[in-house]
């Protein structure tokens, strides 16, 4: 499915700004409940529209995100890559669940992806980590209904205004 | 590759298993590409990890979304001017009197210090030793951005146009930071003592032992994993920098033992060192300048 300029530029826009987001500085007692915004868009997008985001631009975000976060190059786009995949896989199925099962399986989505990055962390040898680590999944599924609602609204209202 | 094919059987198994036959036609195509990509993302970290050009194409890269930096940096900075603005006058005032009170006992205790450098340069100089050295500091402020919980890296607002060097020791009131890493532009990046692969060497004040200090990844609490077993350490003993390497000046304080492992089958003792540095919520930092002035400054007197 080809999709026109404008629908690229907001898919664009809305990464982008996950990825701000992720950026912006939280006060200390919010720093563990932050969710993996990227992560929830791209999920977002690649459920809505078929292929758009393809395996590769998972792969270029993730790397953009390593770049501006510090992490280890590659980290991310491995994370995102995969994420994409899972998502194209089951995406007929999960299109058509209901908002909690849904959100339920994009639970099970980023558990899936915290798993594979502790796995890195420990390679690396760095110290495993607390229990804080597995409370961003959960975060992300509470949020999932409400930025599912969100952006479709945003997508609606675009589509109004004619270029 | 196993890791993709475990990540697929496991949300295969989640959501009842939809047959071998998926793996063909399309989707085959799809999974040799995830293949493809996967690979690609593991070459990527470990180039990073172990190479030298990925590190330095990300710092170019590092360069160009610099603007980025100062965007992010914007709610923050504004919510603390809103903060400012709103402040209460009662508040503003208790708070001048107890900066008062500090500026007060800090410039006391550099009294005594001024007296006790000239008597030490005297000393110096009758035993003809190097003269002592002081160091000139230049202040930066961290960049206010959340970085990725796992990298020991911090970014200050200053770069190669205020003079900063790669290696330049970084500090802050109260102890050892880390080091200059990456210079650019307009800020730098700093890798913290807390780093697994930063090793920082150190000497115990109290009896001079000398070793190094590694990071343990953990903000909390620093590592000294070859202090001989009968070396004397008890806890509470301040560790401070040894200035050998060239790279950390000598005196300076990191922290203190925490507690010491003594294990009769290993051949070292562990020492646990808590960093006196605020490593993980410091905002202000002193950047100590690379060239040591070998005289000391011209002291006012008081």
């Amino acid at each position: 499915m080809k999709l026109n300029r404008k629908s690229r530029r907001l898919i664009f826009l809305t990464v982008a700004s996950a990825i701000l987001l992720s950026l912006v500085p939280l006060p200390e007692i919010l720093i563990p409940f932050k969710p993996y915004w990227v992560a929830l868009v791209v999920i977002y997008w690649s459920l809505e529209t078929q292929d758009t985001i393809s395996l590769g631009l998972a792969f270029l975000t993730g790397v953009v995100l390593d770049i501006l976060s510090g992490s280890l190059m590659g980290l991310h786009a491995l994370s995102l890559v995969v994420m994409v995949f899972l998502v194209q896989h089951f995406r007929s199925r999960l299109r058509f669940f209901p908002p909690w099962q849904q959100a339920l399986s994009v639970f099970v989505l980023l558990v899936n992806d915290r798993i594979i990055l502790i796995w890195i962390t420990a390679l690396l040898g760095e110290p495993l980590p607390t229990w804080k680590y597995w409370l961003p999944p959960l975060v992300g599924m509470i949020l999932w209904p409400w930025l599912f609602l969100l952006l479709d609204r945003i997508r609606a209202m675009s589509r109004q205004h004619k270029p | 590759m196993c890791l993709a094919l475990q990540v697929n059987d496991k949300n295969l198994a989640h959501r009842e298993s939809s047959g071998p036959g998926r793996w063909f036609g399309e989707d085959g195509t799809r999974t040799a590409r995830l293949m493809i990509y996967i690979l690609l993302a593991i070459v990527l970290m470990f180039m990073d990890q172990f190479g030298h050009y990925v590190p330095r194409i990300r710092s170019a890269m590092e360069l160009a979304f610099e603007p980025v930096f100062h965007v992010v940096g914007w709610p923050a900075e504004a919510l603390q001017a809103l903060d400012q603005r709103t402040r209460e006058r009662s508040d503003l005032i208790a708070e001048n009197q107890q900066l008062l009170q500090q500026l007060l006992k800090v410039s006391g205790s550099v009294q005594t210090q001024v007296a006790l450098q000239k008597e030490n340069q005297r000393l110096r100089d009758l035993l003809g030793a190097t003269r002592g050295r002081a160091y000139l500091f230049q202040f930066a402020e961290m960049i206010r951005v959340d970085l990725d919980p796992f990298s020991h890296k911090v970014w200050i607002d200053m770069g190669a146009d205020k003079g900063v060097v790669i290696g330049q020791a970084v500090i802050d009131g109260l102890g050892i930071v880390g080091q200059v890493e990456d210079v650019h532009r307009h800020y730098s990046t700093v890798r913290l003592i807390s780093d697994p692969d930063h090793a920082l060497p150190v000497q115990i004040n109290r009896t001079g032992l000398r070793t190094v200090a590694f990071g343990t990844g953990e903000t909390s609490h620093l590592l000294m994993p070859n202090v001989p077993l009968q070396a004397d350490v008890s806890p509470g003993d301040v560790i401070a920098t040894s200035g050998l390497g060239d790279r950390f000046p000598p005196g300076f304080p990191v922290g203190e033992v925490e507690r010491v492992e003594r294990d009769s089958g290993e051949t070292f003792a562990k020492v646990y060192i808590r960093p006196f540095a605020a490593l993980d919520r410091g905002r202000e930092v002193l950047l100590i300048d690379p060239q040591y002035v070998t005289n000391p400054l011209p002291v006012e007197q008081p």
